[in-house]
């Protein structure tokens, strides 16, 4: 980790779960952090103390469903799907992020 | 619902929910050791630091695990700490909704706890739904007692009964001790435990050999007389009785539940039914009781029952031919007679509570109106509609179980305050709180916190009605407040209902008491004196008994006359029979019933009940003579033609042919509430239990008490003397049920006219607080103060009127199931109901003034500046 700003913003965690979830069918949590880690070029790691207290409170919510199953090594694994609801989530807070960064943009380019 | 629940679910069984997250969190572990080793560490290195970067295991585990069960939980508790803040703010308001809230739970509680022990609990006594009494039914009397060889044979020939017993009282007197004791002795037939199904608390049951003619006397005695003559001491058990003649061994103490059928027996013994008298079938003194056996249905038992006594009317065709038997549940006997009146009360009580509801509602409307602000902080920062509607009812729920606690204690009091107001009602002894009314004082405060909180929380959240942040709400002109002055109208219709019943029943209990009876109860002393059924064997000396008490009482100073009877005149009671002529009478004449009555010769003088033909009855008579009243010489007679006729009832040995004296005022003998019917007084009595003796006094009745029982002592040491008491406490004793529910409803009905007009009151000033400026507006430009008096007292009248119209609708419902309890009035009495509105559009007009004053009062510059 080090030095180099790879925390995620509060608040964008849940965003980029229901993301990475949107594409696949059902993925476990490890996989997850791997995804993100893996396609934001390793900029950004999910800390395991805040994903899966999200994953669950993502659970409570319905955006996401969890089901126990098995990986292809043949390991017990609880695997996350995205729910209807959460798909609608996911529009809702694509945009508002796009609303937020655009936002914060201009206000930077502005300065 | 189905999420809610697997939350509650997680709470309850952490343990399951630990493992299950330990499996996930471990394999993530897994995955990132193994990712490591592909990248070329060694197995433990890796392991080490998979563990390292995943942190505190432990604390993940319990973070994760939170979010399972915070989410509803956690909501939960937060609207109770929201509430519990927003209600300390307003401790005036709390205080208001807890105490209306009490009163209306209490109040409900209390008469349920009645109706659950009078009418829901089953008898004290094991399967207690298979208790029944038996009657012998026979169309000549309307006396249900059995002739002991007949229950003996309804007993051996069924086959749905466990067992069929009998009994019948005397008051006895026990000499042991330096003055004789009055108790009541019961007389059971064999088997009588057995259908109680019970056994003695101490001793044991009476032997086969004490239940024969000429066995032991044996005596089981009460656990009232156990602790009373014996301080509960087991050495009671072998100690003896003296009884008149006999003296009996108590072998054992009946349990404290034993207080059927009849309340009070001290005593039970056997009456052995090989005893000679008891052969006959046509001496009948056993009332019955029956244990049914399992499985067999009432109708069942009553069919087996028929067909056994039609036997028995082939085999002894006079008298069992013309006899049935008859079968009733012993509870429906026991309360059957007090249902209609507790379901009334409870009706009344939950009228009562709805009005409660309906006035806290119109209270939680109002401050929802004022609460607008922070209810639009609340939604800005995201909060949905139905979370703050959640908070509301929470809030509502918290009131409402403070409400139920108190409203419990007062529950827990009413016990008392029935058998005060109600001794007589039966198993009044029974009524008290068991965890049935804690449960059901919960469901109220649950039904109470959707009554009255369900509407404000609807509307108080409408994100219209909240309005936004910028336009809060002083500068606004209010709008009307249609949900508000409906549910004051509601509170009014029922206040109208509940005064209406109120009145019919206190105008009928006043008619009651208004009511010339046809003889004068005032100055009257009545008592009893101890006999023995055995007595009546010897007519000439029992007859004589009677005289000799009578003259004893006659004497004392300050009586003016004294007189015997069987049923004290004005006490409710009716005993019809049928009468032939002995001169004979057409067969198109209509049949001869009346109520019988026997009375000694100064009945009618102690009575003041007026001679009107003929003469009175002798002191003396070897031949059966009797009165009748004016009715009877009237409806069947035409008149004095009945003087000298000879009137008998065939077939009944008790009463021979009688001639008639001559013809008394009409008395309301069958109770007050009913007008006086044709009715015969048989002239003469002999001693036996039950008789009431009559002192007419020239002061103060109860003043001549002790020298009447000393002067009684003297002459018939024997006896004891018991239930010293004037005429009139019988009377009203015996309109105890009815005086019941005339308070309770009148106190209902003031509690819901008072909680109506606060609700009136509530309402009205809030709306004047809220159009303040609007009036100081009007003010300003002009408007007369009278004016907006009007106004305001118009608006608050046109909902007690609507109120009133719609109160009168549902009073029509109301009185219509009191029509029955009615005295003196119809159930659509104009002057109750005028009255009733009256009262109603006078406290709602005071309801009114208040505020619509205070309106006019209003400062206009002041309220204008302060914008």
């Amino acid at each position: 980790m080090g030095t180099k700003k790879n925390d995620i913003l509060q608040g964008t965690l849940v965003l980029l779960i229901l993301k990475t979830l949107a594409g696949q069918k059902r993925m476990h949590g490890y996989a997850i952090t791997a995804h993100i880690h893996g396609v934001s070029d390793q900029r950004l790691r999910v800390e395991e103390g805040s994903l899966y207290p999200a994953l669950h409170r993502m659970e409570q919510a319905g955006w996401v469903r969890a089901e126990w199953g098995t990986t292809e090594k043949n390991r017990e694994a609880r695997f996350y799907s995205l729910t209807p609801l959460g798909r609608k989530q996911l529009a809702e807070e694509e945009e508002s992020w796009v609303r937020l960064t655009s936002g914060v943009g201009k206000v930077l380019g502005y300065a | 619902m189905r999420k809610w629940l697997g939350r509650l679910r997680n709470a309850f069984r952490p343990g399951r929910l630990d493992r299950n997250l330990e499996r996930e969190l471990r394999f993530h572990v897994t995955e990132r050791t193994e990712e490591l080793q592909d990248m070329g560490m060694s197995a433990e290195a890796a392991a080490r630091l998979a563990r390292q970067q995943f942190g505190n295991y432990t604390a993940h585990v319990e973070r994760t695990r939170d979010m399972d069960m915070a989410e509803g939980l956690d909501a939960m508790l937060r609207n109770v700490r929201l509430s519990w803040r927003a209600l300390a703010k307003s401790p005036a308001f709390s205080i208001t909704v807890v105490l209306t809230l009490a009163l209306g739970i209490g109040a409900n509680s209390a008469v349920f706890s009645a109706i659950n022990s009078v009418l829901l609990q089953p008898l004290p006594f094991p399967n207690s739904d298979r208790i029944v009494s038996v009657a012998q039914i026979q169309a000549k009397t309307p006396q249900p007692n059995i002739a002991p060889t007949r229950l003996a044979d309804w007993n051996r020939m069924n086959h749905t009964f466990q067992a069929i017993s009998g009994y019948y009282t005397q008051d006895d007197s026990e000499l042991s001790g330096e003055l004789p004791e009055k108790l009541t002795h019961a007389f059971v037939a064999p088997r009588f435990l057995q259908v109680w199904g019970i056994a003695p608390q101490l001793g044991r049951d009476f032997k086969p050999e004490e239940e024969h003619y000429g066995g032991p006397d044996a005596v089981l005695i009460s656990d009232g007389y156990w602790r009373r003559r014996f301080g509960a001491s087991p050495g009671a058990i072998g100690k003896t009785l003296r009884l008149g003649q006999l003296s009996y061994t108590i072998i054992g103490v009946m349990p404290a539940s034993m207080a059927f059928v009849q309340r009070n027996v001290d005593l039970w013994s056997v009456s052995a039914p090989d005893f000679p008298f008891a052969r006959s079938r046509d001496l009948t003194w056993f009332l019955g009781i029956g244990r049914m056996k399992a499985a067999v249905t009432l109708a069942q038992a009553r069919a087996d029952l028929a067909t056994v006594q039609a036997d028995l009317g082939r085999q002894f065709p006079k008298p069992d031919a013309e006899i049935r038997a008859g079968i009733e549940p012993l509870k429906e006997q026991t309360v059957g007679g007090v249902r209609e009146s507790l379901w009334v009360v409870f009706g009344s009580v939950t009228l009562l509570l709805l009005i409660a509801c309906t006035n806290i509602a119109a209270l939680l409307l109002s401050r929802a109106a004022g609460r607008r602000h922070e209810i639009a902080v609340r939604f800005s920062l995201g909060a949905s509609r139905a979370s703050v509607a959640a908070q509301f009812l929470t809030e509502v729920f918290l009131l409402a179980l403070a409400g139920a606690g108190v409203g419990l204690g007062l529950a827990a009091a009413a016990a008392r305050v029935f058998s005060m107001l109600a001794k007589n009602l039966p198993r009044v002894d029974e009524i008290g709180l068991d965890w049935r009314i804690v449960v059901y004082s919960l469901i109220c405060a649950v039904a109470a916190t959707l009554a009255c909180g369900l509407v404000p929380a609807i509307i108080g959240t409408r994100r219209s009605l909240a309005g936004s942040l910028a336009s809060a709400g002083r500068s606004q002109v209010s709008g009307r407040r249609p949900a508000q002055f409906v549910l004051v109208g509601v509170q009014v219709a029922l206040a109208v209902t509940l005064l209406a019943g109120a009145g019919l029943l206190l105008r009928s209990f006043q008619a009651l008491g208004r009511v010339a009876g046809g003889f004068d109860p005032g100055h009257v002393l009545t008592l009893r004196i101890s006999a023995s059924w055995g007595e009546t064997g010897n007519l000439k000396t029992a007859r004589q008994t009677v005289r000799r008490i009578l003259e004893a009482v006659a004497v004392v100073p300050g009586v003016e006359s004294s007189a015997a009877t069987f049923q004290l005149p004005g006490v409710p009671g009716t005993f019809p029979v049928e009468l032939k002529v002995a001169e004979g009478r057409a067969e198109s004449e209509p049949k001869l019933i009346a109520e019988s009555r026997s009375g000694s010769a100064g009945l009618f003088a102690t009575m003041r009940i007026p001679l009107l033909a003929g003469e009175m009855c002798p002191n003396e008579s070897n031949t059966p003579e009797m009165m009748v009243n004016r009715s009877f010489a009237n409806t069947y007679f035409g008149g004095a033609g009945v003087i000298g006729k000879h009137l008998g009832q065939p077939d009944n040995l008790y009463f021979p042919v009688a001639l008639v004296r001559g013809i008394v005022g009409d008395a309301r003998e069958r109770g007050l509430d009913h007008e006086p019917v044709p009715t015969i007084y048989y002239c003469g009595l002999i001693m036996q239990p039950g008789l009431y003796f009559l002192a007419r006094t020239h002061g103060n009745p109860m003043a001549l008490g002790e020298s009447v029982r000393h002067k009684l002592h003297e002459i018939e040491p024997a006896r004891s003397v018991y239930n010293i008491s004037p005429l009139t406490e019988h009377l009203s004793d015996a309109f105890a049920e009815n005086r019941l529910r005339t308070v309770l409803l009148t106190f209902f009905a003031l509690t819901a006219i008072s909680l109506a007009s606060v609700g009136l009151y509530g309402t009205l000033s809030y709306l004047v607080n809220v159009r303040q400026r609007e009036v100081g507006l009007r003010l300003a430009l002009g408007a007369l103060r009278a004016q907006i008096v009007r106004q305001f007292l118009a608006q608050g009248m046109r909902v007690a009127v609507l109120g009133c119209v719609a109160g009168l609708g549902l009073a029509a419902a109301f009185t219509k199931v009191l029509a029955g309890m009615l005295f003196g009035v119809s159930p659509w009495d104009a002057i109750t109901m005028t009255a009733a509105i009256a009262l109603v559009i006078a406290v709602s007009i005071a309801a009114s003034l208040l505020p619509a004053v205070r309106a006019a009062r209003v400062e206009p510059m002041q309220v204008l500046r302060e914008e």
